[in-house]
């Protein structure tokens, strides 16, 4: 019968339909790598690597996000937020909620770039060469640091140069995460573990890194892991291990200050006395530096800039040809100042320059009674000397934290350096809980092994 | 192949060989329908017996029968026919078309059934509903028709999303958009936008060119598409020529349209009283404010005697229109009968800017090759070009516009924008950017179908989707641009799905006055998508807008991605005595998206009817002429996640120039699907010979085993992951009522009326709470329930803001002190997001020529939180230009008032809290329509077979006591977020439209 014949030819046509699909289920994703083959090679590592760079470049952090609330918080007058953003506005007013976007951005960011350090670190086994694995060693501890150092001024009570550092620090992850069955639920070490976990990175960073990065000269080298550890012990008021550690970056002579003041900033490419700076390009990378503190003509986000340089500021200078007191611009028909360190929207953003190194040597001879190297008055000088404003005769050290202010302004110092100088801002005291990031709500609540810092409920 | 499957496919192999038994008498003859083709497959049965047969290819049958007995002559859509064997031995029959409201076919899944034998809730709207409601979308012309479907557009957009929720959320993580099937062909339904404001991924399809829409919304209905029926099931058919002489119809209409909505701002004058005050209040003095005014103004007089006093609301807004033709023609053959149509339509939204036009071009065929053997295709082609905006989010977006100071002008003398102004001056966009997509969409799907016996086919589709778009934007050196001199970008995405659905029907009598009904298949689905995109900046002039012309590319781009579908499905339904209805059905589901060993799911679902009016106690009945009671329970899954998100994985990045790696991902191996449990009671009544008939249903939804972007600790280097974890429940409650109320010659009024009550709850969440923004997923609230600080006024003694507490006290209650320090608040679940009471009201009436019908929708307890609130209404925190409610502020002390002193760069209040949270209740005309046809002792005359012209409105009225812009308005930026639910930010309000049309037959 036909009707039978084609029924069979039905079945024939079904049974081949429904087998032979099953394949068609496994599709591969185009744009990603699986953690197999991305942790399993020597290539693949240094991918990483660059990744991390990569993150930590990100504007959420190291590329002007952070030097905004270090500058915002410890702003008394001398800037005018005008933004429209409430994260930075809280900042300004130190009246900072635990649902900050930026606060969290800082936080997240800054763990992402741990967990990349640490899954170089548990990986440096697939290089053969010993110096590379070296290098990538030092690299991965130095950006690991640079992370860890940040968070802990930010998230934690300041480090008392007396001792006893048992106050709420930030979890120290030493282990990568590439497996859902690796996620950890750390609470807060203390201030103290935490500063030693920092400075047993750098330490360790310095010892493995050659004093120029093979691969390219804007990844980190020896020197950068020592001009941050300069930076660390000056936070820690350990003026001796500052001032070796500056003194061995000068000495170095691997940097130069810029000619002129004006060439330290605005770079496309490094300058001769960027120590390390964070690279941004057309194509990769957000200059928040720009973003924030820029007129919109230069890429702000207001007609004015979101910052504005106000008149209290302009009173440090005591010196009319100094360079430093004229590297302002003015926005249009607004009247308002803004800083020209940061007027070009795709320049790097100097992290680790010469000029401070001249400062913490400066300031830590002064305060040890020595002059290794250089005395500070002379150290302060060579600065001067550059933006063309009057050599001193003598400094105090009053002078060198003026200096400081004027050579370091807008670069995100203002916060540490009124905590460490244990100074006041509007009254509240360099250790009062609202000068102290809180926690994020979104950590808090995803995480509840870590305890809030106090002062904030919500 | 699958050994559950192939016991169901030998089943039915066995019912084909059943063979019917004979009688005395041959009863020969040959079963029409009415315009006499032959049906073939007919039932007749012998009343009261078990014998029966069914007529072949040419609607012949033969049968054994007595004298004296009874033929019963049944089939699909067709009324019932019973004629009584005399003497005779031929009887043929006509059938006549079902005349009853259940006797009509409802489209389902992989086949089609009845309302008097559904034992499925599925809300059904005819094309009669959807035609000539002057919306540029599909969705929207359905809102307030189907009981427990919520349609919202984003916001007043005229490309804006659309979200479709059908009894309720029930997912965190995954889409909450149902499944659309176009023809039978599951259709892509992702938004491409590339600046966060949603375009509706179905914009393409042209209302005019819809036969019917259903609405698969319990889950024995939905289950038949197993791993994606969990949100419901939109099924579109389109419209089909029928055989006959070719009939043209024309519709065109044309229209103007507004925004429903505007609010109160200060002017210039209590501009400068205001802020004058909040500047005294924050320690400055008035010369302090003066020089600010004089900053912003371009002279004084400008602000201190009004001389410029901008309402900027007035700018943002334009009168918008809408121009819609169509014309189409249909008819044919016995053979071939076929429906083509042409669709044009232009909207010009009411923000500055923002306008759509689309062309479409459809053919419908169907082909009879022989009496077993049918072909058929649709095929649609679409293009649609969107001048669009700025997300909610950017300074370019015309509505923020409402935060420029009133004494700013908005144009220099020279005509050009004023760029001088407090945020960036959108207007800028208008001369000096363009954002344009094109989006092209061709739907084509070819079928066979064979019928091995008049009861057994075998029925393919091979469909195909290609979704195509390219989405320009232009920024000049006026712009946000001007500091790299101009910015362009081009984007284009291609994605495409093809389909494949083979599957069996067949029926046949089982027994004593039993029907069964069976489909068994399979389907495949291949989803590709490519993207591309370039930037540059750069540009020589600002005429030369495409990349092509920018001195540096900055940015660039391409990926491809894909996911599959396996399915194996097979369903059966009997129907005893036309009282008793038995229906199951599985699917068995494969998807590339899901872990390795949890690749495939099973997806079963039963459910029965009794139609108990049919009973002998209730045949009588003069009052009850319906009563069917309904039962089900089902099992359907939700897919929609990424299409790798079961992986760990590395993507490429870049540091200045150099090759870099990062995470992209956390995954987990043991992904799958979720699977939501859903069973619903459902009583059908009719009164009065079906007068009054209606339906009422309880369901309840069960979704575990949740697919949830589970927040983790972000020191893991990740923020969060997928994982099947936690669970929600939804319950609820539809009723439907439809009146005729009035019958007669002249006059016909008839009502629709359907309320439904939907309670969402989160019933477990293993992590904890999920906070993000303003929105909270916690254990025994609604999804992403509004969370935040409980504000409560100004402090009548100095005026500051004030917030509730609310921390927990030892015994469990909240601490419902007030203190003026935020930080020492603590936030509490405020709101739902979703509303838990919906409902419409259509009302038809038809009196001689005139046709005039309306529809009401509403919905009760939602609540919309304005994120915008916290810089429009500050009490004039910053130099924003503040609603007209800041005026209320504190002034002195006793003043008792829910706006805190006005204070320049005092924060006074303007953090997140419930300030700015309101509910969101309203009732709509959604809309009317007045028509009137012309008589046809003046139409004939003119060769025309039908000449209606028409006035119809959307949105016209809307009451609500919300004061923000509309109820219906949220935030663009937020509308793919199935937390972030129920916030506005400067989102504009949906148009409020009128028109007037024609309609022609000819």
């Amino acid at each position: 019968m036909k009707s039978i014949k084609t029924l069979n030819l039905g079945i024939l046509l079904m049974a081949f339909i429904f087998t032979g699909c099953d394949d068609n289920l496994d599709l591969e994703p185009e744009q990603d790598l699986t953690p197999e083959a991305a942790l399993g090679s020597a290539n693949n590592i240094q991918n990483l690597l660059v990744g991390a760079y990569d993150l930590a470049g990100q504007n959420e952090i190291f590329a002007g996000s952070y030097n905004l609330a270090s500058e915002l918080i410890a702003n008394t007058g001398e800037l005018a937020w005008r933004g429209t953003f409430q994260g930075p506005a809280e900042f300004n007013r130190k009246q900072i909620t635990t649902g900050n976007g930026f606060v969290a951005d800082y936080w997240i960011t800054s763990y992402a770039v741990s967990n990349q350090a640490n899954l170089i670190l548990e990986n440096l086994d697939k290089f053969e060469e010993e110096e590379e694995a070296a290098r990538v060693e030092g690299e991965a501890k130095f950006l690991r640091a640079a992370v860890y150092f940040d968070l802990l001024r930010f998230f934690s009570l300041p480090y008392k140069a007396e001792g006893g550092n048992s106050q709420l620090g930030v979890p120290l992850v030493t282990t990568g995460v590439s497996d859902a069955s690796q996620i950890e639920y750390p609470s807060r070490n203390t201030v103290e573990e935490g500063y030693n976990f920092v400075i047993q990175d750098l330490t360790d960073a310095i010892s493995k890194l050659p004093g120029s990065n093979p691969i390219d000269d804007f990844y980190a080298n020896k020197f950068a892991a020592e001009a941050l550890l300069a930076r660390v012990y000056l936070q820690q008021g350990n003026y001796q291990g500052a001032l070796e550690a500056s003194n061995n970056v000068i000495e170095s002579n691997s940097y130069s200050l810029t000619g002129n003041f004006a060439g330290a900033f605005n770079n496309d490419g490094n300058s001769t006395e960027d120590i390390f700076a964070w690279q941004i390009t057309t194509q990769d990378g957000v200059n928040d530096m720009n973003v924030f503190w820029a007129t919109r003509k230069f890429g702000g986000r207001s007609l004015t800039g979101d910052v504005t340089i106000e008149e209290p500021y302009f009173a440090v200078f005591n010196d009319e040809e100094d360079d430093r007191s004229m590297f302002f611009y003015t926005g249009d028909d607004t009247g308002t100042f803004s800083t020209t360190k940061w007027q070009n929207q795709f320049a790097n953003i100097p992290f680790l320059r010469l000029a401070e190194m001249y400062l913490i040597r400066a300031e830590s001879n002064f305060r040890l009674g020595s002059s290794l190297g250089a005395t500070p008055v002379e150290d302060i000088n060579t600065l001067r000397n550059r933006a063309g404003a009057l050599t001193l005769s003598s400094a105090t050290l009053e002078d060198i934290l003026e200096e400081r202010k004027r050579e370091l302004a807008f670069e995100g110092f203002a916060l540490h350096d009124v905590k460490r100088l244990e100074q006041s801002i509007d009254g509240l005291p360099f250790d009062a809980n609202s000068l102290v990031l809180p926690i994020p709500q979104r950590e808090m609540d995803a995480n509840l092994n870590l305890e809030q810092n106090p002062g904030y409920t919500n | 192949m699958n050994p559950k499957l192939n016991g169901i496919l030998t089943l039915i192999i066995a019912f084909v060989m059943q063979i019917g038994f004979a009688q005395q008498q041959t009863v020969t003859g040959t079963v029409t329908d009415e315009n006499g083709l032959p049906l073939p497959g007919v039932n007749i049965v012998i009343k009261g017996t078990s014998t029966g047969v069914q007529t072949d290819f040419d609607g012949y049958y033969l049968i054994e029968a007595s004298q004296g007995d009874i033929l019963v002559f049944s089939f699909l859509g067709y009324t019932k026919t019973e004629i009584a064997v005399a003497n005779q031995n031929t009887i043929n029959v006509t059938l006549a078309p079902g005349a009853s409201e259940l006797d009509e076919v409802l489209v389902v899944g992989y086949g089609t059934s009845t309302r008097r034998t559904l034992t499925d809730n599925i809300a059904s709207i005819s094309a009669d509903e959807i035609n000539e409601v002057p919306v540029p979308s599909v969705q929207s012309a359905l809102v307030g028709k189907a009981a427990g479907v919520q349609i919202t557009q984003v916001n007043g957009k005229a490309e804006s999303g659309i979200k479709i929720r059908v009894r309720g959320v029930s997912t965190i993580s995954s889409s909450q958009d149902p499944l659309y099937v176009i023809d039978g062909i599951p259709l892509i339904n992702s938004d491409e936008n590339i600046n966060d404001s949603p375009i509706n991924p179905l914009i393409s399809l042209n209302p005019n060119d819809i036969a019917s829409i259903e609405i698969l919304k319990d889950a024995s209905s939905a289950a038949i598409y197993g791993a994606r029926g969990s949100n419901g099931v939109v099924l579109i058919t389109t419209k089909r020529g029928k055989s006959g002489a070719t009939k043209i119809s024309l519709n065109t209409s044309s229209g103007w349209s507004e925004e429903t909505n505007r609010r109160d701002f200060i002017n210039t004058e209590q501009y400068v009283e205001l802020f004058t005050e909040a500047y005294l209040n924050a320690g400055f003095t008035e010369e302090d404010a003066f020089a600010d005014f004089n900053s912003f103004a371009e002279n004084e007089a400008d602000w201190r005697d009004g001389a410029v006093d901008t309402d900027w609301q007035d700018l943002a807004f334009v009168n918008g229109s809408v121009n819609d033709l169509n014309v189409n023609a249909s008819g044919g053959s016995d053979k071939t009968q076929f429906f083509l149509s042409l669709g044009y339509n232009k909207t010009v939204g009411i923000i500055r800017g923002n306008d759509l036009e689309r062309y479409n071009f459809r053919s419908n065929v169907d082909h009879q090759v022989s009496e077993r053997f049918k072909v058929g295709v649709t095929s649609s082609i679409a293009k649609t070009q969107i001048n669009r905006l700025a997300n909610d989010n950017s300074f370019a977006t015309p509505l923020q516009a409402i935060a420029q100071i009133p004494f700013t002008r908005p144009y220099l003398d020279n005509g050009l924008p004023n760029p001088n102004t407090l945020y960036y001056n959108f207007l800028n966009q208008e001369v000096n950017a363009e954002n344009k997509t094109s989006i092209w969409r061709a739907i084509a799907n070819v079928f066979a179908e064979f019928y091995i016996t008049p009861s057994l086919s075998i029925r393919s589709e091979l469909g195909y989707d290609l979704n195509v778009q390219t989405a320009e934007t232009f920024d000049g050196r006026l712009t946000e641009s001007q500091s790299v001199g101009g910015f362009a970008e081009a984007q284009s995405v291609q994605n495409e799905k093809y389909v494949i659905n083979n599957y069996f029907t067949y029926y046949t009598l089982l027994g004593e006055n039993t029907n069964l009904e069976a489909t068994a298949g399979m389907s495949f689905e291949d989803d590709r998508r490519k993207a591309q995109f370039v930037q540059g900046q750069g540009f020589p002039s600002d005429d030369l807008r495409t990349v092509n012309s920018a001195a540096e590319i900055v940015g660039g781009g391409s990926s491809r991605t894909a996911f599959t579908f396996v399915s194996y499905f097979a369903r059966t339904s009997l129907n005893i005595l036309d009282k008793y209805l038995l229906k199951g059905s599985v699917r068995y589901d494969g998807s590339s998206r899901f872990g390795v060993d949890e690749q495939y799911g099973f997806f079963p679902a039963v459910s029965g009817g009794w139609i108990v009016s049919e009973e002998d106690f209730l045949m009588d009945s003069e009052t009850l002429s319906l009563l069917k009671l309904r039962a089900s329970w089902g099992v359907t899954g939700n897919a929609d996640i990424g299409n790798f998100a079961s992986r760990s994985l590395f993507g490429g990045a870049s540091y200045n120039g150099r090759p870099a790696l990062n995470p992209s991902q956390l995954g987990d191996p043991s992904l799958k699907w979720e699977n939501t449990i859903q069973y619903d009671l459902g009583i059908d009544f009719g009164l009065l010979n079906n007068r009054i008939s209606g339906s009422l249903d309880y369901y309840n939804k069960t979704t575990d085993d949740l697919l949830l972007n589970e927040p983790i600790p972000s020191t893991s280097g990740f923020t969060n992951i997928t994982r099947n974890v936690g669970e929600i429940q939804n319950t609820g409650v539809e009723l439907v009522i439809d009146t005729k109320n009035i019958v007669s010659t002249n006059l016909n009024w008839s009502s629709s009326f359907n309320i439904a009550y939907n309670d969402n709850e989160v019933t477990n969440l293993p992590g904890g709470d999920i906070i993000s923004g303003q929105n909270i997923v916690r254990e025994g609230e609604v999804l992403g329930s509004l969370f935040m600080v409980e504000f409560a006024g100004a402090d009548p003694e100095n005026g500051d803001a004030l917030f509730v507490r609310n921390t927990l006290n030892d015994d469990g209650s909240r601490d419902r002190s007030l203190t003026n320090d935020f930080n020492e608040a603590t936030r509490v679940v405020l709101g739902s997001p979703f509303p838990d009471i919906i409902a419409g009201f259509t009302n038809n009436l038809y009196y001689k020529n005139v046709d005039f019908s309306f529809t009401f929708q509403g919905q009760w307890g939602a609540s919309i939180y304005n994120a915008g609130g916290r810089f429009q209404s500050a009490s004039a925190d910053f130099f924003d230009n503040q609603s007209s409610d800041q005026l209320d502020r504190w002034q002195e002390p006793g003043d008792i008032t829910d706006v805190p002193q006005a204070r320049l760069f005092g924060a006074n209040g303007t953090q997140s809290s419930s300030r700015y949270l309101q509910e969101a209740d309203f009732i709509r005309l959604r809309n009317i329509t007045l028509g009137y046809s012309l008589p046809s002792s003046f139409t004939n005359k003119i060769d025309i077979d039908r000449l209606r012209i028409y006035f119809t409105a959307v949105n016209l009225l809307t009451f609500t006591d919300y004061d923000d812009y509309d109820p219906e308005s949220t935030y663009d930026v937020q509308a793919n977020s199935n937390i972030n639910v129920g916030n506005a930010f400067y989102s504009a309000p949906p148009a409020k439209t009128m028109t007037v049309g024609v309609n022609f037959e000819f």
